[in-house]
C-alpha cells in the first residue's frame, strides 16, 4: 500500500489539482464538472471511489493539492469507506490539505448518531467538514465555490495563507446538543 | 317499538328538495304569515327531521336485528350527511344516539362514521359524549373512533371552554393503552398553562417508562416543557419522529366533499385538524403552508351572537376596535401557525400578557422548522421551493412586526447553522440569524461562533459580505433592546419583553463584546484572505460605525477599537470612500470617548472605559495624522514599521510622504485634478508643491468640497491649524 504524499512533487504554475473521494460515485462528477469551470486558474480534478490510488499512474499523477471525502449520510457504507481511506494518506496532508464534505445531512433518513461520526472524525484530524446540498443546482454551485476557495489556498495561490493557516480557523468541532424545542 | 313511522316512507331526497323548491315558489304569491305556516308543515313531513326524531325519541334496549325502521331511518341520516353535511342539532342527537349505546353496540360505528357535520358541531355533544365514554361499555374499536372524529372535527367544535374544564377527565383515559395516542394528541389540542400539573407529569412519565418513548407522550410532554419548563426536567431528543397521525381517514373526503358543496366557508378546516403533525413523507412542506386562520364559525353564531358564549374565536374579530372590546375572552385557534398570517392575531400576540399565546406559537414553529428544514423526507432536494421561501418570509415579517425574535426560531438557527451549506435560503436564514435575542457569553461561541467561523472562512466573497451584514444588524438590535429596556438604576435589563429573560449589564457587556471581538477576528482575517477586497471592507466599515457609537447612541458604556487587521486596511485602501469612512469613524469615537471621559467626571459613575482603548485610540488617532497630514509614514513608533535598509532599497523618494493626503493611492487623483485646475497651462506636474499652507488648505477645502464629509469632521477635531502636528485627545 503506497501512501498519498503531498509534497513528494512539484507544483504546476497558476494550478491546482483536487482529488475527490466517494465510494458512490453519484456527487463526484457534478461536482467535478462546476469545478473545472473555474477560469481564473486551472484546475485538475481526480475522482477516486476508494483509496489507496492505482500504482501504475504514479508517475503521471500530478501533485495533490486537496483530498475532498464525500459522505452521504444517508448510507454507512459512504462513511467507512472514508474511514477506511483516510489510512492511506500521508499524515502531511492533515496539515490542511483535507476536507470532508457531506451530504443529505438534513435528511430523515440519515441517523444523528452517523452525523455525530462524521463530525467526531472530522475533528480528531483537525478538518473542516463541510456540509452540502448536492440535490439543487444551486447547492452545487456552491459546494463547488466552497471547496475552490479552500483549494486555492491549499495549492498557495492565496498570499500570506497557507493551509495549515486556514485549517486552524475551518476546522470542525463537535458542536453542543442543543436540545429541540429548548426554551430555556 | 316505540317508532313513530314516518308517514312519507323512504322519500328520495332530490325529490324532497324539488318539493321544498316548488313550495318555496308558489309561496312567493302568499303572504309572509302562510308561508311560515307552509314552511313549518314541510319541515314536520321531511322524512330527515322524521327520522332524526326517531333517533332521538327511542327507547334503549330496541333491538336492531330486523328493525326495518332503524334501517330505513339510518340510510336517510346516511344519505343526508354525505351530501349536506348534518346540521348541528343533527350531529348532537346522533352523536348522543351512537354514545349512549341505546340500541347496543353495533350501530355504534355506522352512526360515527356519517357524522359529517356541515358547519359546527355543538360543544356541548361532545361533552356528552366523552362522558358515555366513560360510563358505557362502548368496545375499544368504536372508542378510538370515537377520538378521531373528535380529532377531525376539533376545529369545528364551536367553543372549548367546557371541553378544557373536562381536561382532568379526558386525562384519566391515557392509562388505556389502546386509546393513549389519540388521547395525548386531543390533550395537546387543549392543553393549556393552568391544566400542566405535576402529578400529570408524573403519570405521563410512569407510562412512558411503561410504555417507552413513544412519539405521542413524548409530543405531549414538551408541549408541557413549553408551558412549565421546571415541572418537566426530561429532555426531549432533537429528532422526534412525527408525534402524531393523522386519524381523518374515515371523513376526510367526505368532510371536503360536503365542505366544498356548501360553499368555502368552513374550507379549511380539514386541513386545520389534520395538518398538525403529517409524515413529511407524506405531504411536503405540510407546515410550510400557514393554516388559514379559519373554521370555527358557523353562520348562526355569527348571526345571533349568544349570550352563553363566552369566548370569541380570533377569526371572528375583524377590526382593532373589536380586537381591543374583546381581548379578555379571545379564544386561539387549534393552528397557532394561522396567527403568522394576520396582523390582527399578530397585534393581540403583541400586547397579551398571557404567555400561553406565545408558548404554543412558538412550539408550532418550533416543530415546524424542525420537520422541515432538519428532518426532510426527501434530503431537501424540493427545499429550495416558493413554500419555504414563503414561510421564512413570512416568519421574517412576523418578527419585524413584533420587534424580536422567536426563541424557537433561535434554537432552530442553532442546529440548522451545524448542518448549513452557506446557500440555501440565505438571505431568510441571515435575517432570521440578525433577529436573535442575545446569547449569553458564556454559550455564545458554542452556538454561535463555532459554525459561522467555519461556514464563513470556506464561502465565497459574498457570503462573507453577507454574515457582516448579518452580524451588524444583530448588533444593531442588542443595542437598540438595550437602550430601550434598561432600567436607570439598577442596571439590570430585561431583554425580551415576553419570554423575560433577564440579564445583568455586565451580562449583557459581555456578550458584545464577545460578538464585537469576533467580528474584529472574521474582519481582519477575512480582509486577509480577500486580499482586502472594498467590497468587504464596506461591509466590515459598516459594523464600525455602529460600534463606534455604542455610548451615545445607545448608553452603553462600552467602547471597542477595531484591531489593527481592519484600521490599516481602511486607512491604505485604494478607494477614498474606505479612507473617509474610517476617518468619520474615528471621529465618533473620539466624541463619544470625550463624553464619556467627562461624563465619568461629572457623575463618578460605576463605569469604566479601560485606559488600554484611550491608548489604542491615540495610537490610531497619531498614526492617521502622521500619515495623511504629516507625512510622516514609517516613523518608529508607529504601527507599521519597515527597516530603514529596505526603505532605502525601494527608491521610493522620500518614503514619508508616500500616504499624505497628496500621495496616497485614494486622493492621488484629486491631488491631480486639484493641480491642474492651479495652473491649467503647466506641462511638468509637482504634487510637492501642494505642501506650502496656502495651496494646502485650499486643496483640504477642495477635497471636503467632494462630499469628503468624515475626512473633514476627522481634520477638524484633530488637527490645529496652527500647530503643524497636533492631537489634542484625551487621555
Amino acid at each position: 500500500m503506497s501512501l498519498l504524499k503531498p509534497f513528494s512533487k512539484l507544483p504546476g504554475l497558476n494550478s491546482a489539482n483536487i482529488l475527490l473521494v466517494e465510494s458512490e460515485e453519484q456527487f463526484q462528477q457534478s461536482l467535478a464538472d462546476a469545478l473545472v469551470e473555474e477560469t481564473t486558474f486551472t484546475v485538475n480534478v481526480r475522482l477516486a471511489k476508494s483509496l489507496p490510488l492505482p500504482v501504475e499512474n504514479e508517475e503521471s499523477r500530478p501533485r495533490i493539492d486537496l483530498v475532498v471525502f464525500i459522505i452521504n449520510l444517508t448510507s454507512e457504507l459512504s462513511l467507512q469507506s472514508a474511514e477506511a481511506s483516510l489510512k492511506c494518506l500521508d499524515p502531511g496532508y492533515f496539515l490542511g490539505k483535507v476536507c470532508f464534505m457531506v451530504t443529505n445531512a438534513r435528511s430523515a433518513a440519515a441517523p444523528v448518531e452517523r452525523l455525530d461520526v462524521a463530525r467526531k472524525l472530522a475533528a480528531s484530524l483537525h478538518c473542516p467538514l463541510l456540509f452540502a446540498e448536492d440535490q439543487t443546482p444551486d447547492g452545487v454551485t456552491n459546494a463547488t465555490e466552497r471547496l475552490l476557495t479552500i483549494l486555492k489556498v491549499a495549492a498557495g495561490l492565496v498570499p500570506m495563507a497557507t493551509a495549515l493557516y486556514l485549517s486552524n480557523l475551518t476546522r470542525s468541532t463537535v458542536p453542543p446538543d442543543i436540545e429541540q424545542p429548548s426554551f430555556n | 317499538m316505540a317508532a313513530t313511522p314516518s308517514l312519507s316512507g323512504p322519500s328520495d331526497l332530490d325529490q324532497s328538495s324539488q318539493s321544498d323548491q316548488s313550495a318555496s315558489s308558489r309561496s312567493n304569491n302568499r303572504s309572509l304569515r302562510v308561508a311560515e305556516k307552509e314552511r313549518k308543515k314541510n319541515e314536520a313531513e321531511d322524512p330527515f327531521v322524521l327520522a332524526l326524531k326517531y333517533f332521538s325519541d327511542v327507547e334503549a334496549g330496541t333491538p336492531v336485528q330486523g328493525n326495518d325502521d332503524v334501517e330505513r331511518n339510518m340510510v336517510l341520516v346516511e344519505k343526508v350527511a354525505y351530501s349536506k353535511g348534518l346540521t348541528p342539532e343533527a350531529v348532537s342527537i346522533m352523536l348522543e344516539f351512537s354514545m349512549s349505546l341505546c340500541m347496543g353496540t353495533t350501530l355504534c360505528a355506522r352512526v360515527l362514521k356519517c357524522l359529517i357535520p356541515a358547519t359546527v358541531v355543538p360543544q356541548e355533544a361532545v361533552v356528552r359524549a366523552v362522558v358515555w365514554l366513560g360510563v358505557r361499555k362502548i368496545p375499544v374499536g368504536t372508542q378510538i373512533l370515537f377520538i378521531k372524529w373528535v380529532l377531525t372535527v376539533f376545529d369545528m367544535i364551536d367553543a372549548k371552554d367546557q371541553l378544557r374544564a373536562v381536561y382532568g377527565f379526558i386525562f384519566n383515559f391515557v392509562t388505556d393503552e389502546n386509546l393513549c395516542p389519540y388521547i395525548c394528541h386531543l390533550l395537546y389540542l387543549l392543553t393549556r398553562k393552568e391544566s400542566v400539573r405535576v402529578f400529570r407529569v408524573r403519570k405521563l412519565l410512569e407510562l412512558q417508562s411503561r410504555l417507552g418513548r413513544q412519539p405521542f407522550l413524548l409530543s405531549l410532554l414538551s408541549l408541557y416543557k413549553v408551558f412549565c419548563p421546571e415541572l418537566v426536567t426530561l429532555s426531549i431528543p432533537s429528532r422526534v419522529k412525527s408525534g402524531f397521525r393523522n386519524h381523518n381517514s374515515p371523513w376526510k373526503s367526505a368532510l371536503i366533499a360536503v365542505q366544498k358543496r356548501n360553499g368555502a366557508q368552513v374550507a379549511s378546516s380539514i386541513s386545520l385538524a389534520s395538518a398538525i403533525k403529517t409524515k413529511p413523507r407524506k405531504r411536503k412542506h405540510c407546515h410550510l403552508v400557514l393554516p388559514v386562520l379559519s373554521s370555527v364559525v358557523s353562520k348562526r353564531a355569527q348571526t345571533e351572537p349568544s349570550s352563553s358564549r363566552k369566548v370569541v374565536p380570533l377569526v371572528q374579530v375583524h377590526s382593532f376596535a373589536q380586537l381591543l372590546e374583546n381581548m379578555h375572552r379571545i379564544e386561539l385557534p387549534a393552528q397557532m401557525g394561522s396567527l403568522l398570517g394576520s396582523s390582527l392575531a399578530l397585534q393581540y400576540l403583541d400586547c397579551v400578557q398571557d404567555e400561553s399565546a406565545l408558548l404554543r406559537l412558538n412550539f408550532w414553529l418550533g416543530y415546524a422548522l424542525h420537520e422541515e428544514f432538519l428532518f426532510c423526507g426527501d434530503g431537501g432536494a424540493s427545499q429550495d421551493s416558493e413554500d419555504a421561501l414563503q414561510f421564512l418570509n413570512t416568519l421574517l415579517s412576523t418578527q419585524h412586526f413584533l420587534q424580536e425574535g422567536f426563541s424557537c426560531s433561535e434554537a432552530f438557527l442553532f442546529k440548522f447553522l451545524n448542518v448549513w451549506d452557506g446557500s440555501l435560503l440565505r438571505p431568510q436564514i441571515l435575517g432570521l440569524l440578525s433577529n436573535i435575542p442575545v446569547v449569553p457569553s458564556s454559550q455564545i461561541g458554542q452556538l454561535l461562533f463555532e459554525p459561522l467561523m467555519q461556514l464563513y472562512f470556506t464561502s465565497s466573497l459574498f457570503f462573507k459580505c453577507g454574515l457582516m451584514e448579518c452580524l451588524n444588524n444583530m448588533l444593531l438590535k442588542w443595542l437598540t433592546w438595550h437602550s430601550v429596556y434598561a432600567l436607570e438604576d439598577d442596571l439590570d435589563i430585561s431583554l425580551n419583553s415576553h419570554t423575560s429573560i433577564n440579564m445583568t449589564l455586565s451580562g449583557f457587556k459581555d456578550s458584545v463584546m464577545e460578538l464585537v471581538d469576533f467580528v474584529g477576528r472574521l474582519a481582519s482575517l477575512g480582509l486577509r484572505l480577500e486580499g482586502c477586497h472594498s467590497l468587504l471592507l464596506s461591509f466590515i466599515l459598516d459594523f464600525y460605525e455602529t460600534v463606534c457609537d455604542t455610548f451615545l447612541k445607545y448608553g452603553l458604556p462600552l467602547v471597542v477599537m477595531p484591531p489593527p487587521g481592519v484600521f490599516y486596511p481602511a486607512l491604505l485602501a485604494t478607494d477614498p470612500v474606505s479612507v473617509d469612512r474610517l476617518a468619520y469613524i474615528m471621529y465618533r469615537y473620539k466624541v463619544n470617548l470625550t463624553s464619556a471621559k467627562s461624563q465619568k467626571q461629572l457623575t463618578e459613575q460605576a463605569f469604566h472605559i479601560s485606559r488600554q482603548t484611550f491608548r489604542e485610540f491615540n495610537h490610531y488617532a497619531a498614526v492617521m495624522v502622521n500619515c495623511l497630514w504629516n507625512s510622516k509614514m514609517f516613523q518608529p513608533d508607529m504601527g507599521i514599521q519597515l527597516g530603514e535598509e529596505l526603505l532605502l532599497k525601494s527608491n521610493v523618494p522620500q518614503y514619508g510622504t508616500s500616504f499624505d493626503l497628496i500621495h496616497h493611492p485614494a486622493f492621488m487623483s484629486y491631488a491631480v485634478d486639484f493641480h491642474q485646475r492651479c495652473w491649467p497651462g503647466r506641462k511638468d506636474m509637482d504634487l510637492n508643491s501642494l505642501k506650502c499652507s496656502k495651496l494646502w488648505s485650499w486643496y483640504q477645502e477642495y477635497l471636503f468640497s467632494q462630499g469628503y464629509d468624515g475626512l473633514k469632521q476627522f481634520v477638524q477635531s484633530n488637527i490645529c491649524r496652527q500647530l503643524t502636528a497636533g492631537d489634542s485627545l484625551p487621555t
